[in-house]
């Protein structure tokens, strides 16, 4: 079939193209299939995206590791003596030792599971608690709202870092890893309250929730159906950049002596006990700190492709 | 615009009384008695004991002591420190000048290097230096903030030996950069992010291309259309920051050995100063809160539609 654009033997005279959708691709469309929800559009989003490709593979591996470290090291990662003390690399400890005689790969191995349990609990915590609160504070306003707002205020006032430490100096004794989380959880929550209050109250006057309550629905209805799967959306991506941020909090408070445990394998402990020897074998101090890099980075990097994903609007490009 | 700023300061109040009163409870359920504490080795004399107690009201109910403490603080009396008996605003006077230094450095640091990037990055989107500047703000991101300074102490100060190791007592300009960028490269990469996502997405909106349209130049339609939209979220985040970087100066002093306030809060909480800890953390948290106000009055003049909510 020749192009409407070339002129035929014997007709030269302009032809306008066809612009037009062509038929048989509007025909294309099923209309029978189900339509998509806004999860499903992202998930679409999400499944091109390579950022979210390479930290989504980077999460599953460290959480692999996380749940089976016995699968990388066979060492003991608190069996430590000291005539193995900054002994360098050999055949079966692939980073050497570190001050106490410990083997360094595998203490980053068995350290995998500490950053990512206090990271993974401390969002979930924040995300329910915060979370609720500040729906609660949107959805039904008035009194509640203010009265709650204030709450969230004198929380936000007090700087994440200042507060963990006052708190955590009274369990000073205490060796569960259980108190970091929820020390950085009492602090944390009032960003997410903030943002959940702010998109339930956007939500609750949008048009589509005006246009829900003419068509009968209930209240109650409105809230799960339209009003949470909307404001849902900001609280997770939020929430996914900040396990990043709650894994490296760790990390300083440990820094600070305030953190884990001293029997707790944990990457901030390591890195804090490394900080002696900086000068004489920087390598000791090198190995945690790159094991807690990447694992801060693939949780930035999945919330930013989740934030893509989520807000069409971004989409421009 | 005054009225919404009188409703703003009015609405400080409560929220600062709420937080002082937060921070007292915490830190007077440190464990400890700091009576106790006071007379050392020596036995306790329970006559003394009684009359130190009356002396600073610890016999009183929790809520009468934080009344006092409240009483006292806007005297600008904070009390003794329990060991040594200083005036605590003697030792928070010496060491909050060395702080505010530190802090309005790692400001001024961050503001220019962040804004600078931000925007270089966002006009550019996809070139290899918008590329470059991503991940290295993405890096400072998620490294934390001492190992950043450990990494800056060991190449700049003890290896090419560009920058002093430590800051030491009385330290100068070019002893606090060093601890001034650490303290203020976390911050930077955020404002990096912020300002490129801010440039790049209104750099496509309607009114650029009609500036565009109007024949205006490319350096006109920046700086006149595109930068002032898109610096008001930046102005928000470095005003907020500004309060935020004196307590988070802890980190700093503690890697690069300066007697700032962060430095002598940390040695306060080790010692069971609550007197000290309780005073320090509630001047942190009014600069805090007062650059949270000031942001939100400079947001109304920027920003005309938050006026008229």
């Amino acid at each position: 079939m020749t192009s409407p654009n070339t002129p035929l033997p014997g007709q030269e005279r302009y032809v306008a193209p066809v612009e037009e959708t062509p038929l048989h691709a509007v025909d294309a469309i099923d209309e029978n299939a189900p339509a998509t929800s806004m999860w499903a559009d992202a998930w679409r989003t999400l499944r091109k995206n390579p950022l979210f490709i390479i930290s989504a593979l980077v999460i599953l591996f460290i959480a692999f590791v996380a749940l089976f470290p016995r699968i990388f090291t066979s060492v003991d990662p608190n069996y430590c003596t000291l005539d193995y003390s900054r002994n360098l690399p050999s055949a079966g400890h692939p980073f050497g030792y570190d001050m106490q005689g410990c083997d360094i790969y595998s203490r980053v191995i068995y350290g995998t599971r500490t950053s990512l349990t206090v990271g993974i609990a401390t969002t979930l915590l924040v995300i329910i608690f915060g979370g609720l609160i500040g729906a609660i504070a949107g959805y039904f306003g008035g009194w509640v709202d203010a009265l709650l707002s204030r709450l969230v205020d004198i929380f936000y006032a007090v700087p994440l870092l200042l507060g963990a430490i006052v708190v955590l100096q009274m369990f000073r004794t205490s060796t569960s890893i259980w108190k970091i989380v929820l020390v950085m959880a009492m602090f944390g929550w009032v960003s997410i309250a903030r943002i959940a209050r702010s998109s339930v109250l956007e939500a609750k006057n949008l048009e589509f929730n005006t246009a829900s309550t003419a068509l009968g629905s209930t209240p109650a209805r409105n809230l799960f159906r339209h009003i949470i799967p909307n404001a849902l959306a900001p609280v997770l991506v939020v929430g996914t950049t900040s396990l990043a941020s709650y894994i490296v909090l760790e990390a300083t408070l440990s820094f600070l002596g305030l953190g884990m445990p001293s029997g707790t394998v944990s990457w901030g402990g390591d890195i804090s006990s490394a900080q002696t020897m900086l000068r004489t074998q920087p390598m000791i101090l090198f190995y945690p700190s790159v094991a807690l890099a990447i694992t801060a980075l693939a949780f930035i990097m999945l919330g930013d492709a989740v934030r893509d994903a989520l807000d069409p609007k971004s989409r421009t490009e | 615009m005054w009225k919404y700023f009188l409703r703003r300061v009015l609405q400080m109040i409560p929220v600062v009384l709420g937080t002082t009163l937060l921070i007292y409870a915490l830190v007077f359920a440190l464990p400890g008695d700091p009576v106790v504490a006071m007379f050392g080795d020596k036995p306790v004399n329970p006559t003394i004991a009684a009359q130190i107690r009356a002396e600073y009201h610890l016999d009183q109910p929790f809520i009468i002591q934080y009344l006092y403490f409240l009483k006292n603080a806007f005297t600008l009396d904070f009390g003794n420190t329990l060991r040594g008996g200083r005036p605590v605003i003697d030792v928070m006077a010496a060491a909050f000048p060395v702080t505010i230094k530190l802090g309005l450095m790692a400001f001024v640091f961050e503001g220019i290097f962040g804004v600078i990037f931000g925007i270089v990055s966002g006009l550019k989107k996809g070139k290899w230096y918008d590329s470059v500047i991503l991940i290295v703000s993405l890096l400072l991101i998620s490294v934390p903030t001492f190992v950043t300074g450990f990494l800056m102490q060991y190449f700049l100060g003890v290896k090419w030996r560009i920058f002093p190791v430590t800051a030491g007592a009385n330290p100068g300009f070019i002893d606090l950069l060093m601890p001034a960028m650490v303290l203020g490269s976390a911050s930077m990469a955020y404002i990096i992010r912020l300002t490129r996502t801010e440039v790049a997405s209104n750099r496509t909106l309607d009114y650029v291309r009609t500036a565009r349209a109007k024949g205006l130049s490319n350096r006109k339609v920046i700086t006149n259309h595109i930068l002032r939209n898109s610096l008001i979220p930046v102005i928000t985040y470095l005003g907020a920051d500004l309060g935020a970087l004196m307590g988070g100066a802890m980190i700093s002093e503690r890697i690069f050995n300066i007697n700032g306030i962060g430095n002598t809060l940390y040695k306060g909480i080790l010692q069971g100063e609550s007197n000290l800890v309780v005073s320090i953390v509630t001047v942190l948290v009014l600069i805090f809160v007062v650059c949270n106000l000031l942001v939100d009055m400079l947001y109304a003049v920027l920003d005309p539609r938050i006026r008229y909510e």
